[in-house]
């Protein structure tokens, strides 16, 4: 018989995913992806002017506040066709590129790796074993018997108090646990590292946003960072050499240690390769652009439909035809009035609770469709769409991963094998592998064109009386993320915000279509249901984001996660 | 001189959740602080509030509370308050972890020896609203609790002689003139 299993952080507050699995013979045949809270905030944008929009997308999300003060300005830029001068655009990528890799790093080690290293095991480790391993995968200097020793006593004195600390609640001891106690330790060591790694890259977001969190630098048009190479108040050589140096050291961890240990723990789950799969349509917008107008990009975009890779349809700017045309969300599970999917631009947020009912509307999260159809986005969507087409950065780092993984688990991993729950960590590690690679270069690219003596930054807007559209859109560190904006008489008409974590954790929709985040869970297998850590897996290695924007602190903290089995 | 920050938690688009960033917002314009006090409206920072805390001497934080009491209930925790509390499991992992991110500076040795969350009871979290009364009126109160916070900890402030203008920008149909608060 199905058991019925609820996982539902719950929070009086916070909108929060919760996720329902039907478990059959410990398989799940059945799931539903619901997000509980309401936020409704682009109605706030209507009648403001649009160049403070990004002030206020900004804050939608406390984690991403980067992504949506990018998406938003772009959207107005592609709604009045306003050229952004070439420093602007290299100080934007700059500051995407460092968020992302900060992003990154925090997802793998902060958020997710837990889910694959059991903490209990550390102690058992031997160090210098541990070092002799870490030696044989990477060149990274801090791979030393005494780093792993420091880091081990760190868990001893943890377990020996009997207080888990930051460690309670986890899934130890889960039989779904494989790593060797060395290969334990040597993740955990890197988790420690990892913080000091993200932390510089936010630093450069900081040194040419003004500041973190919400950037300050951005306006329609450009940005406000004055270019001057000899003034101490402003972006300076000095300062271009901090932001240089800050970037190569996390260049450093990203390529020896985050790469490496995606490769290396995937390999010791090979299993995971043949888990998670669900929705095979991909959705990718190009992004990192190199000239004023969006001709041409350092990151392909494009889409993929059931699963055909040798059918990948590039899009060829960051607004394509096809991709503006392409988008409706549908609200026939989701909490909102309506009874057609809906275009963005003509997107309407009016709520309709009904409760929770797997049968008719479950979530606050729209079904965004494209073409009709659910579609996953994030970094494999990236990668995908990327080397279909060739996309030589793509391919190194990805036959690199591969390689890598082969070498380790001692098979052949193919390309087909991303199409999993591993596929998306590995994705992103190959993604963040190519950021890495075009952080040199963008900085290098902004360098160059100052010392042409280009020290244009933005491009004022111009506001007529007609009624004009645009859609901004950036690839996120969760994927796809898109702006629309209607504009009238110099007012915000309409705003809507299509965000990755819609895209995956999208209720069924008008065909009983299941959003990614649900298809991914089908066939799961679950060692102990009522510890459903594989659930856990594949929801995180999308690296969900739903509580985008309240925050509250709970005092009484007793009841958080509560896993219901029915 | 003492490494202090005041940072106000929450999402100024949601009612009383912007009541720690106005709260700091409000001490920014109308106190001077000694060097080494640094005011910053964090927004909802999640586990990059680690960064945030990290080798400070001092952290005063200004969050809304979930608590049974009136709106406008102004209640201080303790740093221990907060550590003995359990972890989540998270589904979602940018939920917000004032818990975790305390706990991991312990575990990495970062911890601030002191901090301070000053908490607000919140009534309304309706998007695009200014405070409620409640939570307005609780301003000087809170505000009160961290002066005698920094007179604890013998951090030197004074009153300016003309405190500067503040908005609520988020909640009103003027633009967003003003500055944001700035690092130190």
């Amino acid at each position: 018989m199905a058991q019925r299993i609820t996982i539902d952080p719950i929070t009086r507050i916070e909108g929060h995913l919760r996720i329902d699995v039907e478990v059959d013979n410990n398989s799940v045949s059945n799931a539903w992806a619901s997000c509980t809270m309401w936020r409704g905030i682009e109605k706030i944008l209507r009648g403001r002017d649009p160049r403070d929009a990004w002030l206020f997308t900004q804050r939608f999300c406390g984690v991403c506040t980067t992504v949506h003060a990018m998406a938003s300005v772009r959207s107005v830029e592609d709604a009045l066709q306003l050229e952004v001068p070439l420093n602007a655009q290299y100080v934007r990528n700059l500051i995407l590129i460092a968020h992302a890799l900060h992003d990154h790093i925090v997802h793998f080690y902060q958020l997710s790796a837990l889910d694959w290293v059991d903490i209990l095991q550390i102690p058992k480790a031997d160090p210098v074993a541990t070092a002799k391993l870490a030696e044989s995968l990477s060149p990274w200097t801090r791979n030393s018997k005494e780093e792993f020793k420091a880091a081990q006593d760190k868990v001893k004195a943890v377990a020996a108090s009997g207080q888990l600390g930051i460690f309670t609640n986890g899934y130890w001891g889960h039989p779904a646990m494989k790593l060797s106690p060395e290969v334990n330790l040597l993740a955990f060591t890197h988790y420690v590292q990892a913080l000091e790694y993200q932390r510089k890259a936010l630093q450069v977001v900081g040194m040419l946003g003004g500041k973190t969190p919400h950037i300050q630098n951005l306006t329609v048009g450009g940005v406000a960072n004055a270019i001057d190479l000899d003034s101490q108040s402003a972006l300076s050589m000095d300062r271009l050499e901090m932001i240089r140096v800050l970037l190569g050291e996390v260049v450093q961890f990203i390529q020896q240690v985050y790469f490496v240990d995606v490769c290396a723990v995937a390999a010791m789950y090979p299993e995971w390769f043949k888990i998670g799969s669900g929705v095979k349509n991909y959705l990718a917008v190009p992004d990192l652009p190199l000239d004023t107008r969006g001709t041409s990009y350092d990151l392909p975009g494009g889409y993929i439909m059931n699963g055909n890779i040798g059918g990948t349809q590039p899009f060829k700017t960051a607004a394509d035809a096809v991709f503006r045309q392409g988008v409706t969300e549908d609200v026939t599970h989701a909490y909102y009035q309506g009874d057609k999917p809906l275009h963005p631009w003509k997107g309407e947020t009016e709520p309709e609770f009904t409760g929770w009912n797997g049968e008719q509307k479950y979530s606050w999260v729209k079904s965004p469709r494209f073409q009709g159809q659910p579609m996953q986005v994030g970094p494999l969507a990236q990668v995908l769409v990327g080397f279909a087409q060739g996309h030589p950065l793509t391919r190194k780092y990805a036959e690199l991963a591969l390689a890598k993984v082969s070498a380790i688990a001692g098979v052949n991993a193919t390309p087909d094998l991303l199409h999993s729950t591993l596929g998306r960590h590995a994705a992103r590690a190959i993604r963040a592998a190519m950021l890495s690679e075009l952080a040199d270069k963008h900085w290098q690219l902004l360098v160059d064109n100052i010392a042409k003596g280009d020290l244009s930054v933005h491009n004022p807007p111009v506001f007529n009386g007609h009624e004009v559209e645009g859609v901004g859109t950036h690839e996120a560190p969760r994927g796809t993320l898109s702006h629309w904006v209607v504009i009238k008489d110099g007012k915000i008409k309409n705003y809507q915000a299509v965000v990755p974590s819609t895209w995956n954790a999208s209720p069924r929709d008008q065909n009983g279509a299941h959003g990614p985040y649900e298809a991914s869970l089908l066939r799961t297998p679950l060692a102990r249901p009522q510890e459903p850590l594989e659930v856990l897996r594949t929801i995180h290695s999308f690296d969900p984001c739903m509580a985008c924007a309240c925050h509250t602190f709970d005092p009484s903290g007793q009841q958080i996660a509560k896993v219901k089995v029915l | 001189m003492k490494n202090v920050l005041i940072g106000g938690i929450g999402n100024v688009l949601l009612g009383d959740d912007g009541v720690g960033p106005y709260i700091v917002r409000f001490l920014d314009a109308h106190y001077e602080f000694e060097p080494g006090v640094e005011i910053a409206d964090l927004g909802t920072p999640a586990l990059d509030l680690i960064d945030q805390i990290s080798g400070r001497d001092a952290v005063i934080l200004v969050d809304s509370v979930e608590v049974e009491a009136e709106p406008g209930t102004v209640q201080l925790y303790r740093k221990e308050d907060i550590t003995r509390l359990t972890p989540q499991v998270r589904m979602d992992p940018h939920s917000p972890a004032l818990v975790e991110t305390l706990l991991a500076a312990e575990m990495f040795g970062k911890t601030p020896a002191e901090v301070l969350l000053v908490g607000i009871v919140p009534q309304s979290f309706e998007a695009g609203c200014a405070l409620s009364d409640p939570v307005a009126e609780a301003v000087e109160a809170a505000v009160g609790k961290v002066l005698e916070e920094l007179d604890h900890l013998g951090v030197g402030y004074r009153p300016k002689s003309q405190p500067d203008h503040i908005t609520t920008w988020w909640a009103s149909g003027i633009s967003p003139e003003e500055p944001e608060l700035s690092k130190a």
